[in-house]
Order: C-alpha cells, then sequence, then structure tokens
C-alpha cells in the first residue's frame, strides 16, 4: 500500500495572536521546545496526536479549529461572510 | 611579585574550556532555574573539517605504499596519521557533546527527539553502506597490492578512525542541516 503524504495545515499563530501569547509562553503549556512551535507555525513539522490535543485543549477549541488537511479560509474572508449573512 | 610558570600555564588551560562555552552550560543545566532561551547551535560547517581530514588521511595511508617502503616498517608514517588522527579525536568531543541537537537527550521534546533518531539512523546507515563496500574492496586492495603488515596496519587505523569521525560528526552534521533558520518573534 502506497503511503500518501497530506500537507497539515494549522493556525496556532492566529490563535496565539488573539490570546496574546509568545512562542515560548504556548511551548511551556504543552511541554515542548519553542523552537517546535515555530516549526509547527511554519507547517514545517506534523506533531503528534498527543501534542495537537495539548494545544487544542491549551486553547479551548477542538482539534479541528486548529489543524485541517486543508487550507483553512483567510479570516478576512471569513468576517465578510459572516457579515453578509447577518 | 611574579606569578609562577605552572600557575599562567593551568589559567590559560582553564581560560581555553571555559572559552568552549561548555562549562557555563554544563552549569546553567545543572542550576535551579535553566535558561529556557537555551537555542539549538546548528554546527553546519565544523564537523566537515574532521571528516575531511580523516577521508584525506584514509585516501593517503591507501595511495602511499610507495613512503612506506622506504621508511623503516613504515613506522614513521603510522606514527603521522596516528597523531594527526589523535588531534581529530582530541576535537571530536567538542563538536559530540554538543550532540546532534546540543543538548541531552533527556531534553528532548518529540520533535527533537524524531531528529536526533533521524540522524543517527541516517548516519549509521550510511557507515554500514560504506563498510559493506569497503570491506571486501580493501581485502582485494590488499591482495592486489601485496600490502606489508605495516600498510595493512595503517589502513586498518585509518580506516578505524574515520569510522569513528562519521559517527562522532555524521548526526551533527545532519541534524545542523536539517535544522532551518525561524524567524524572531
Amino acid at each position: 500500500m502506497r503511503i500518501v503524504r497530506m500537507s497539515l495545515y494549522n493556525r496556532i499563530s492566529v490563535f496565539r495572536a488573539e490570546q496574546g501569547i509568545s512562542r515560548r509562553q504556548l511551548a511551556d503549556a504543552v511541554g515542548v521546545n519553542n523552537q517546535t512551535i515555530g516549526y509547527l507555525e511554519r507547517g514545517d513539522y506534523k506533531p503528534s496526536l498527543e501534542l495537537a490535543l495539548k494545544i487544542a485543549r491549551h486553547f479551548g477549541v477542538a482539534v479541528e479549529m486548529l489543524f485541517s488537511f486543508e487550507r483553512f479560509e483567510p479570516i478576512a474572508m471569513m468576517l465578510k461572510r459572516a457579515g453578509e449573512d447577518e | 611579585m611574579k606569578r609562577p610558570v605552572i600557575e599562567t600555564l593551568l589559567s590559560r588551560l582553564d581560560n581555553t574550556v571555559r572559552w568552549t562555552g561548555i562549562p557555563a552550560r554544563v552549569a546553567d543545566q545543572m542550576s535551579d532555574a535553566p535558561s529556557v532561551d537555551r537555542k539549538h547551535r546548528p554546527l553546519r560547517w565544523i564537523p566537515i573539517w574532521p571528516i575531511a581530514f580523516s577521508c584525506a588521511l584514509f585516501i593517503l595511508s591507501l595511495t602511499w605504499p610507495s613512503a612506506l617502503g622506504r621508511v623503516p616498517l613504515g613506522g614513521a608514517f603510522l606514527a603521522l596519521v596516528s597523531s594527526l588522527n589523535g588531534v581529530i579525536f582530541a576535537l571530536l568531543p567538542m563538536i559530540h557533546v554538543n550532540g546532534p541537537l546540543g543538548k541531552p537527550s533527556l531534553q528532548d521534546d518529540e520533535r527533537e527527539a524524531t531528529l536526533r533518531k533521524d540522524s543517527l539512523l541516517f548516519c549509521l546507515g550510511l557507515l554500514a553502506f560504506l563498510n559493506c563496500l569497503g570491506q571486501p574492496f580493501l581485502m582485494i586492495l590488499s591482495h592486489w597490492q601485496n600490502w606489508q603488515t605495516a600498510h595493512s596496519v595503517t589502513v586498518a587505523i585509518s580506516a578505524l578512525m574515520l569510522n569513528g569521525t562519521l559517527l562522532g560528526c555524521l548526526p551533527t552534521l545532519y541534524a545542523s542541516w536539517n535544522l532551518q533558520q525561524l524567524p524572531k518573534e
């Protein structure tokens, strides 16, 4: 069976910016090196399930809100759509 | 009052050890509050020098049998190879203490553990491949060129030193080139 490597997208940096915490604070909270958070945000590293769940728990969201196999919709587009819905 | 020479020499040795940064790093790691912003120090170029030097000596020991014949038992050449490799081996811990990731494996997180494992697997795989190819090659070469004992010993020591150098330096080199620079926050 051929293993298909899929890209894993995340929006850790968005949540981090929203909560106003640094890479190091997040790294300390989930027990990794702050460089690992940097590589995660850049998409250079795919986290283990354990780390993904820890990050999601830290932000208080479901893991699907943070990680996806599809590109996340830009926030500007989401806001625009939400405005149109209202 | 003039200080004794031995004190100056010891002070200089102490300063040299401090200059490596290893004592400060060990003190930091053993302190109650180790610095949290310690970053990996990628060694992208330094490990290449011992590898290149060991390779050069190995090739020299293979391709220089005529010089061995002129020197009694090849002892001088053997001593030269051994002493030069001794210098390399003395420098290796400076690279190996830093290790593939520049810190003890106990402190690794999952990404670092993966990178360390990949580095060591790459190194061991390459060494196994090179040794599998090299052993029959050396046997054929020794038979073909009718090596004397001194030459065989020189080649064997050089090969051993080359293996040691690769084992010490390749994981660091691999990990250092795999660590990409992160932009500052």
